[in-house]
């Protein structure tokens, strides 16, 4: 058991005992030594001076050699218990008379007188010798030897006492330092409960009592603090692993969510896929369904024809060629109809390749001799030098360009059909050019409006009298799209018409797909190739057409295009994009074009914009009233517009009457 | 009188066509799948044959291709008659070994015209 091991109580309790028993001891060796060493001398002192009187008191005895007088004396000394012998000598030494106390030895008596004066102390005796004279006159020497009892006794006396005293005293110091060690020890002692406690509990919200303002007492203040800062840190800890735990618990219902979600999105992109192969197979067997009876009456009724003919019975051959014609008309509505349905569904593909423009050109031109020569119209046809070749789907430029001269040849009568094609560069791409123009009927401004739409022949008698489905033209501007390419039309009703399809001389499947995703996500296009330095235009209008129209127009001069379908999207992508320019159409659903100015020009992030008001509606008036930088009418002539899109990104003063000239 | 083998499983367009030709002045024989188009090539020994691409049993490229390979058949011209006027089904036409290709719905005076070419070129 190693003491610096011991509790503190008992460290304590033996610090005080040990110091004070050492004190103690200490003092009392320190006075008992003193004390003896006092006492001896003492003792000494009084045995001269008894010497001294025993002397006297002898030396009468002694001068007259009284033997008898001088043992009385000696033997009064019987009363003192310390001498042990007294032994007078004559002058010439040797003894006279003695006193021996009873039961002793004599041990060194000499019978001579001793050789030395004084006191001197020989084992464990006390001798002294003295000179006794009468009258000055030496008689004789007095020897005197006491024991040390008396000194011993004190001693022995003294020595228990104290013993005595200091066992009592240790005691007693004992009994007051176990008491006041709690001064010290308690403080500690609890503190080390408190710790316990703690430590065992993991219970920070304790506190360890502070008794007194001492060291100990900031020991225990700083050990409370720590506990605080522990406790702080500790319901620190607690609570953001609450927050983690909360979070966890969110991020994991988040991902439940989303998986969720996800399966969600996997089962309806199945459905989706499953509806399009569907839909795919559908428009395979529509297909050929549709064409196999169409094709057994079509054929029939050719070889019902041939054979007619033959027995030359020419009734019955109108009869069999009203049947025919019936039937190629249905096939060719079915055929148109399919392919509408195709390019809706988004299942129109295309099929590259690369070919030479000028021999398919011609290779067409030789089938339309015949169509050419039914109303009597000439054929003029004009191929560029330098069109090389392209990269496109044959099939489908064939199909516009056939569309496009049986339109030319279908509505001119006596008159010219020209077909141009040509090569050039735009914008760092190559383009063909196919300009099919006639002097026929021409198409009015109301009916332009609806050029590239289905169904919608000029008007119920024209398709009548001309036939046709009133499907092609839709279908050419669709096939135009899809391969990245665009349609314009200019017409004088009257006069005849112009119509020019442009396609990229490299058709690619980008083009394909953005043109799809256009198809069927509606026009919402936004410029392929933004060209950031370039200033915006916002052109606001309902109908596609024109939308596509004047993207593609504007694209070409270098602008960046951002469209809009009505108003309201026109309004906020306006405050979006902060365009340098804003055309708009005046008669679009929701809130028409008037309004759409009248919120232009009271807004102040946008009265600043030129607008300019692109409509059939001859308002001119209220449309400069209202604050219309400029006004054109549609058929919106190119020239025109680009003009006054140049005038106005000049920043020139607006409410400029441009009265426009509708081709 | 030359003769044509027709190989089509259609009902009408075979008797449209038949009648058709024999009014021109071939005589006609006609298989209505590819299995009996093969034997038919074999026992008749056509001028020409007319192959209809999608037949039941073998279809039209496959029966051209072994026409094609086999001696005493390779010689016979074959224009392939199919419904689809993709630019990839002329390329199967010809690399199966078609002389020539027309597409449904047929244009009997076009046809005529590829088949006098045919045999025409066969006679000199």
């Amino acid at each position: 058991m190693k003491l610096q091991n011991l509790s503190i109580k008992r460290k304590l309790m033996l610090i005080t005992m040990l110091t004070s028993t050492v004190a103690l001891l200490l003092f009392s060796a320190s006075f008992l030594f003193y004390d003896l060493i006092s006492f001896r001398h003492f003792l000494s002192q009084d045995l001269a001076t008894q010497a001294e009187i025993i002397g006297y008191n002898s030396a009468a005895a002694m001068a007259f050699k009284d033997e008898a007088a001088a043992t009385v004396t000696l033997t009064a000394l019987k009363a003192k218990e310390d001498i042990t012998a007294a032994i007078l000598y004559t002058p010439d030494g040797k003894a006279f008379t003695r006193y021996v106390r009873a039961n002793i030895a004599a041990p060194s008596l000499v019978e001579n007188q001793p050789k030395f004066e004084g006191i001197r102390f020989r084992n464990s005796y006390l001798e002294v010798v003295h000179a006794v004279s009468l009258n000055g006159e030496p008689v004789g020497t007095l020897f005197l030897q006491s024991d040390m009892s008396q000194w011993n006794t004190r001693a022995k006396r003294y020595a228990i006492f104290l013993l005595v005293f200091m066992l009592a005293s240790d005691l007693l110091a004992l009994l007051i330092a176990s008491r006041l060690q709690t001064l010290i020890s308690g403080p500690i002692l609890r503190l080390e409960d408190t710790m316990h406690m703690v430590s065992a509990q993991k219970n920070y919200e304790v506190r360890a009592l502070k008794f007194y303002d001492d060291e100990i007492g900031r020991l225990i203040d700083g050990f409370n603090t720590m506990l605080s800062e522990i406790q702080q840190g500790d319901s620190a800890l607690q609570s953001a692993n609450d927050t983690l735990k909360a979070q966890t618990l969110e991020l994991e219902s988040e991902i439940n969510q989303r998986k969720q979600a996800q399966d969600e999105l996997l089962s309806a992109k199945r459905t989706a896929e499953d509806a399009s192969r569907a839909k795919s197979s559908f428009l395979a067997n529509m297909s050929h369904e549709l064409r196999t009876p169409l094709n057994a009456i079509i054929g029939y009724s050719e070889m019902i024809e041939e054979e007619i003919q033959d027995t030359g019975q020419f009734q019955n051959v109108q009869d069999v060629k009203k049947i025919q014609s019936a039937g190629k008309h249905l096939l060719s509505l079915i055929n148109d109809v399919l392919d509408l349905s195709k390019i809706e569904a988004g299942k129109m593909g295309l099929h590259l390749e690369n070919f030479e423009v000028a021999q398919m050109v011609q290779e067409m031109v030789s089938t339309f001799q015949p169509t050419i020569a039914k109303n009597s119209n000439k054929l003029e046809v004009s191929l560029a030098e330098d069109l090389g070749q392209m990269r496109a789907d044959v099939t489908k430029v064939r199909q516009i360009l056939f569309n496009l001269m049986s339109n030319a040849c279908k509505f001119t009568n006596h008159g010219t059909v020209s077909l141009d094609v040509e090569r050039n560069t735009t914008g760092n791409r190559q383009w063909l050019q196919f300009r099919v123009s006639d002097t026929g009927i021409g198409i009015s401004p109301e009916q332009q409006k609806n050029l590239f739409k289905e169904f919608a022949q000029a008007d119920v008698s024209i398709s009548r009298k001309y036939g046709g489905t009133g499907l092609g033209l839709a279908i050419s501007y669709r096939f135009a799209q899809l391969m990245g390419g665009y349609f314009t039309a200019e017409s004088e009703p009257g006069k005849g018409s112009v119509f020019t399809v442009h396609l990229p001389a490299k058709v690619t499947s980008d083009a394909v797909e953005a043109a799809k995703a256009k198809e069927t996500n509606g026009a919402q296009a936004e410029a392929p190739q933004p060209v950031s330095q370039a200033d915006t235009i916002l052109v606001i209008d309902d109908d596609p057409a024109v939308r596509d129209l004047m993207f593609r127009f504007l694209v070409k001069s270098g602008f960046n295009v951002v469209v809009a379908a009505d108003g309201e999207e026109g309004l906020k992508l306006a405050k979006r994009v902060q365009p340098r320019i804003i055309t708009l159409d005046v008669l679009m659903p929701g809130i028409d074009g008037w309004e759409v100015l009248r919120r232009i020009k009271a807004d102040p992030e946008l009265s600043g914009i030129p607008v300019i008001m692109v409509t059939i509606v001859d308002n001119e008036i209220m449309g400069l009233n209202l604050g219309s930088s400029s006004y054109v009418m549609k058929p919106v002539d190119r020239a025109l517009l680009t003009d006054l899109i140049e005038k106005h990104r000049k920043g020139r003063p607006s409410n400029i009457a441009d009265v426009p000239v509708g081709v | 009188m030359s003769t044509i083998l027709l190989v089509e499983d259609n009902e009408m367009n075979r008797d449209m066509l038949t009648r058709r030709l024999q009014r021109k002045g071939f005589n006609v024989v006609v298989a209505c799948d590819g299995l009996q188009g093969h034997k038919l090539a074999h026992s008749e020994m056509p001028d020409l044959i007319l192959m209809d691409i999608s037949l039941p049993e073998m279809n039209g490229w496959e029966v051209t291709r072994l026409l094609k390979s086999e001696g005493d058949t390779r010689h016979i011209p074959i224009i392939a008659l199919t419904a689809h006027a993709l630019s990839s089904d002329r390329e199967k036409a010809f690399e199966a070994g078609c002389d020539e290709y027309d597409t449904k719905p047929l244009d009997f005076a076009r046809l005529m015209g590829k088949i006098e070419n045919l045999l025409t070129v066969k006679k000199s």
